[in-house]
């Protein structure tokens, strides 16, 4: 199989912008990205938007001002996960050969509050009130507490975590450090999930330029490859939120986040021991210690120890949400995946700056959403 | 004018969702949650499917779900839902829960009383109880459970 690689990256910040346009804040990302890559729009034979709360083409809408270059540009969409279904598809074209070059681009602009239900729930869920997005999570967290003893304090410490990791990054919404005191003391939103510990939709972009690796060499000498791009649906009763339409007791399947990293690791050919970083999706602080387990950065039930002693820190063994997660950056749903990919580039590069995983030679980037979609990528120097 | 004195008498009870309760609704404390059972693997379904999304069969039993259950997880919603919420206005924060059934299912529902009482495996029944009027001016009715 072809092996294809990342050549140029691009972000705009994560937060929220007024009046400005989702085109201008997702061209802003394109062509910060085609200028990593040495490139210019016209080198680009393939785009992908990835993005969920935009209208129709909006993908062309925002690329055809760059250049009505007649390249194909598809709209992807795949709820939290979409940036990465957008990539996949787009490292799917290249080891085809159906061209050599092509930019994935996320980008969303979603308004402040829960995301709109309508989306995502039944009208007659919308109407008895069982569509407040945390609460899945939320019941989640509830039952890993009550079978394997987490703490609300294990919790709050991902929080903590994550926005002290923010702190360094400008491109994250929140740029702040809180104490512990602080996350516990905010108010609940969906017991045990408090406010300082779960993400807020947003807006930002983010960007990615690929090539196949024998033509890597023309635009750059540090071309990142992607080891492994995977997609999984939830099985049936395996639905990570709990079963929100159905399940049973008497079937059991491996979460989405499971049955994606499991592929992922046999197409990289290397296991979470070998990966030096880490991006995944913390909608809120308890996700994160429950995607520990499932990525198998430990067993079942082990996550609160992981925060507990320090695993996940930038300093630690295997680094967490180095840029701060979800839960500083904010979720722009369509960027988040894209974001991550950012991030994991700048830190194999060493790029970082005072985020800078030591020696950093492979990451992972993961996202999960509505639908049970789920990805997870894996690159490598 | 017979006829039409009874209907006001009786309101027209509908459900939320087709599918959901067992029939009628007049009685709402006989009325049970409808599963559907895969007649190939034996798996329960909450409400009318057209097939098993354990194994894919489409020879479904229809089967009216116990009443009681256990409290499988739960959260307290602290703020009003997005949407067209039809409970309290003003909100009122409530218990949500995961409800496991005698069958083996566990059912997403709304659980009434003391928000700090919920416990984690604590008895409950169900409830079947008018959620609003509807602009024809029938009674929607919704489930929710409650402590034993």
């Amino acid at each position: 199989m072809k092996e294809i690689v990342i050549i140029g990256v691009g972000i705009h910040k994560f937060g929220r912008f007024g009046d400005k346009s989702y085109i201008e804040i997702g061209q802003e990302a394109a062509r910060m990205a085609l200028k990593d890559a040495n490139m210019s729009w016209k080198d680009i034979q393939a785009a992908y938007l990835s993005a969920m709360y935009l209208p129709a083409t909006s993908g062309t809408r925002i690329l055809r001002p760059l250049g009505a270059t007649g390249v194909p540009i598809c709209d992807v969409e795949a709820a939290c996960a979409s940036g990465g279904v957008a990539l996949r598809q787009a490292v799917l074209g290249l080891q085809s050969g159906a061209f050599d070059t092509s930019l994935v681009l996320g980008v969303e602009k979603m308004p402040r509050g829960f995301m709109e239900p309508s989306m995502i729930y039944d009208k007659w869920q919308i109407e008895m009130g069982m569509d407040t997005n945390p609460s899945y999570w939320a019941m989640r967290a509830r039952r890993h507490m009550f079978e394997y003893g987490t703490t609300d304090m294990q919790i709050a410490k991902v929080a903590y975590k994550n926005h002290k990791n923010s702190v360094h990054n400008p491109y994250a919404m929140y740029q702040r450090e809180f104490t512990i005191e602080e996350i516990i003391g905010s108010p609940l939103v969906c017991d045990p999930i408090h406010l300082y510990e779960i993400c807020a939709p947003d807006e930002g972009a983010a960007a990615v330029v690929l090539c196949t690796k024998e033509k890597a060499h023309q635009y750059t000498n540090k071309p990142i490859t992607i080891a492994a791009c995977n997609h999984a649906i939830a099985l049936y009763s395996a639905d990570f939120r709990c079963p929100i339409d159905f399940t049973s007791a008497t079937a059991s399947n491996p979460g989405p986040t499971e049955v994606a990293a499991k592929k992922a690791y046999q197409e990289a050919g290397i296991g979470p021991e070998d990966i030096n970083c880490f991006e995944v999706q913390d909608t809120d602080a308890f996700c994160e210690i429950e995607i520990y387990e499932h990525l198998g950065l430990c067993k079942p039930g082990e996550g609160g120890r992981l925060i507990d002693e320090g695993i996940t820190e930038i300093g630690g063994k295997r680094p967490v949400n180095m840029s701060g997660g979800l839960i500083c950056k904010g979720e722009p749903v369509g960027a988040s995946h894209l974001g991550q990919i950012v991030e994991i580039v700048w830190q194999l590069r060493g790029e970082a700056g005072k985020r800078q995983v030591d020696n950093a030679e492979t990451g992972l980037a993961h996202v999960l959403g509505a639908g049970g979609n789920c990805a997870v990528t894996i690159l490598k120097n | 004018m017979a006829d039409e004195k009874v209907a006001e008498k009786q309101p027209n009870m509908i459900p939320i969702k087709d599918g959901l309760f067992t029939m009628p609704l007049t009685s709402p404390e006989q009325v049970r949650l409808v599963g559907s059972r895969c007649r190939l693997c034996s798996e329960v379904s909450l409400g009318t499917c057209m097939a098993c999304p354990n194994c894919v069969g489409e020879d479904m039993e229809i089967i009216p779900l116990d009443r009681r259950g256990k409290l499988w997880s739960y959260t307290v919603i602290r703020n009003r839902p997005p949407g067209d919420y039809k409970g309290p206005d003003p909100f009122i924060p409530f218990g949500l829960g995961l409800v496991e059934l005698p069958e083996g299912i566990r059912v997403v529902a709304p659980i009434a009383g003391d928000v700090d009482e919920l416990k984690v495996g604590m008895e409950l029944e169900l409830e079947v109880y008018n959620l609003y009027q509807n602009e024809e001016g029938s009674d929607v009715m919704a489930f929710r459970f409650n402590p034993v």
